[in-house]
């Protein structure tokens, strides 16, 4: 009964996993190129999950379109926020990144709230479940599912065969000696945070996917902590790494919860949230690098 | 002799707007409930500043510090509340009990995270603030998500009337002795070789490592004394002035972010920027709130954000650039 009870949560956790590493990507991407904590990144999924709301709730339209709906408004306010903020700051301390993205994510968080107010929506989108014997999974779940592997794959092409990405890997790399080879640093740098942007913006979709209910103006924070966990299992800096780091993240989220809820008088809930935290503490010490690097 | 005194000359501009701040809350009437609220946001500034102005390192969690010391004087009054003998004895031994738990807290928080630098020391802050409020929450620790109330053992210590004077009067003046205190050891520290120390760390880590400095007994040193203030902060403005503790309310990250908005603005790693920055502040603020209520964070965010593009070393650092050299130079750092 538990055994059964575990594996179909931890099948639930891996089909999640793969959307928390989709909504990871766009922090570590910026991260990696950048070297800017995106503290307003649970922001972007939020508006990006309003996108969905608005658009299957006043025009009907499915919400697979409007994953590219919410990844080209990403990218617009990617570029806008790049070049009206973050481009000044690139040089600054850590303090001036790290404040002023959080300031980003309150302003998003406040305009949303004054055009659709604070209230907790949802929509509800059937589209029929499959059902795996041990538990009961909802096609539009799967259909999340394959689509945060799609991006990623999308991605992982778009990086290895573009001249666009490999401009942004050599830059990873060594910025300096990125310039000195003729690459545009700059123009990169604005690509990578807006692609960034879009990225997050488009798993938030992804996530109203997953479970369409509950979204309202900050329902970004609790994902915010999440993706610096799931960033930092999956190194911090590689999208790559924060895919993983993504499902890894899904299993122990599910598997834990299913291990204490079997303890009596605790809050099993709470103690995965405080276990995802422990983990990151002790990976950022012994291995800052990521589960999966090889350094 | 007299170097030992103009030493501490910037203490007096600090000094007198706490007085005039008290002496404005006493006198106008109706005023002190804001004299109160600026009182907070100058202690909090003046803490904090000790470590994030210090080294430039950032503390997202700062608020885990504050929350514990909360807890500190809400075990101490709930607990020893049937020593009635000991009367306002609880209240210092809570104070004592907030200082050791957030200490403690900070020792163990730095020697994990100290070692990490930048973005990788905010991220793991973080983890510590939501890891800490997750497992009182989640163990069921100290009462759990719910929480502890202690109105009805404040009275029972101190009777009715104390209590209600201690929450309306006494804690803010409470706060403000602990502002007071941070900005002198914030002086003290800048004039000692510990300031020297910081300020080569936050300029340059490597060099100042090469130079022979041991950064990471100063950056403990700081990390501590400015966490320890946020305890006896948590213990006054939190558990003594509104006698409850709930966890998602004492590690509320925003309470780290008004710290750091307060330091910035006045100046980093000044003595007198956190008064600035935490009138500045409080003030828009209560008046935000009053004239515009709701609209506060949509006006704040924006202006947030200008403020790090246009002004990043603060009031209180550009004013201490056009005063250098100046007879009055001497007095803001």
């Amino acid at each position: 009964m538990f055994s059964e009870q575990l594996i179909g949560n931890l099948i639930q956790g891996l089909v999640l996993g793969t959307i928390y590493g989709m909504a990871t990507m766009g922090l570590s991407l910026i991260f990696g190129v950048l070297k800017v904590v995106n503290v307003g990144h649970g922001a972007f999924i939020m508006v990006g999950a309003f996108v969905t709301l608005f658009l299957f709730n006043a025009l009907g339209l499915n919400p697979i379109l409007a994953i590219p709906v919410a990844f080209i408004i990403g990218m617009a306010l990617g570029y806008l926020f790049y070049y009206t903020t973050i481009k000044r700051l690139i040089k600054a301390p850590e303090l001036a990144t790290l404040l002023a993205t959080f300031a980003i994510g309150v302003l998003l968080e406040e305009v949303i709230k004054l055009i659709f107010g604070s209230e907790f929506r949802g929509y509800n989108w059937a589209v029929g479940k499959v059902s795996l014997g041990i538990t009961v999974l909802p096609l539009s779940k799967l259909y999340a599912c394959a689509g945060s592997i799609i991006i990623a794959v999308l991605l992982y092409l778009w990086f290895n065969k573009t001249r666009a990405g490999s401009a942004m890997r050599s830059v990873v790399e060594d910025s300096e000696g990125a310039r000195v080879c003729g690459v545009n640093v700059s123009g990169t740098y604005a690509l990578s945070f807006a692609l960034g942007i879009g990225l997050t913006m488009a798993s938030g979709v992804l996530l109203t996917m997953f479970i369409p209910v509950g979204i309202n103006p900050y329902m970004g924070g609790g994902y915010t902590l999440k993706a610096f966990v799931i960033a930092v299992l999956g190194g911090l800096a590689s999208p790559y790494g924060a895919f993983f780091g993504g499902l890894v993240f899904g299993l122990l989220e599910n598997g834990s919860y299913t291990i204490f809820a079997l303890i009596p008088g605790v809050e099993p809930f709470a103690l995965t949230r405080f276990f995802s935290f422990v983990m990151l503490l002790i990976i950022l010490l012994i291995r800052p690098t990521g589960l999966l690097s090889r350094k | 002799m007299k170097k030992q005194i103009t030493k501490y000359y910037p203490l007096i501009p600090v000094y007198a707007a706490y007085l005039i701040l008290f002496l404005i809350g006493v006198n106008v009437e109706g005023m002190w409930q804001l004299v109160a609220m600026l009182l907070f946001y100058c202690a909090l500034g003046q803490a904090f500043n000790i470590f994030l102005g210090m080294t430039g390192y950032v503390d997202f969690g700062y608020v885990a510090f504050m929350g514990v010391g909360t807890y500190g004087m809400a075990l101490a009054i709930t607990r020893l509340v049937g020593f009635q003998g000991l009367g306002l004895g609880i209240i210092v031994i809570g104070f004592f009990l907030a200082l050791v738990m957030s200490s403690l807290l900070s020792v163990a928080v730095g020697a994990v995270a100290l070692r990490l630098r930048g973005a990788y020391f905010a991220i793991a802050t973080i983890g510590v603030n939501e890891g800490f409020r997750f497992l009182i929450e989640g163990a069921k620790i100290w009462n759990g998500t719910e929480g502890m109330i202690f109105t009805a053992e404040l009275n029972r210590i101190l009777g009715r009337e104390a209590a209600s004077a201690l929450s309306t009067f006494w804690a803010d003046v409470m706060v403000l002795v602990i502002a007071a205190l941070a900005a002198f050891v914030t002086l003290f520290y800048m004039r000692s070789k510990i300031g020297y120390a910081l300020t080569a760390l936050r300029e340059d880590e490597d060099a100042a490592k090469v130079m022979g400095i041991n950064v990471t007994k100063f950056k403990i040193i700081a990390f501590i004394t400015s966490s320890g203030f946020a305890g006896l902060i948590g213990a006054t403005s939190w558990a003594l002035k509104t006698p409850y503790v709930f966890p998602p309310e004492v590690f509320e990250i925003h309470y780290t972010i008004e710290a750091i908005i307060i330091v910035l603005l006045g100046g980093a790693g000044t003595l007198l920027g956190p008064v600035i920055g935490g009138l500045i502040y409080g003030i828009s603020k209560y008046y935000l709130s009053i004239f515009m209520p709701g609209f506060q964070l949509l006006i704040f965010a924006p202006i947030i954000i200008v403020i790090i593009i246009m002004f990043p070393e603060g009031v209180v650092g550009m004013l201490k650039n056009r005063l250098k050299g100046t007879a009055l130079g001497r007095f803001i750092i």
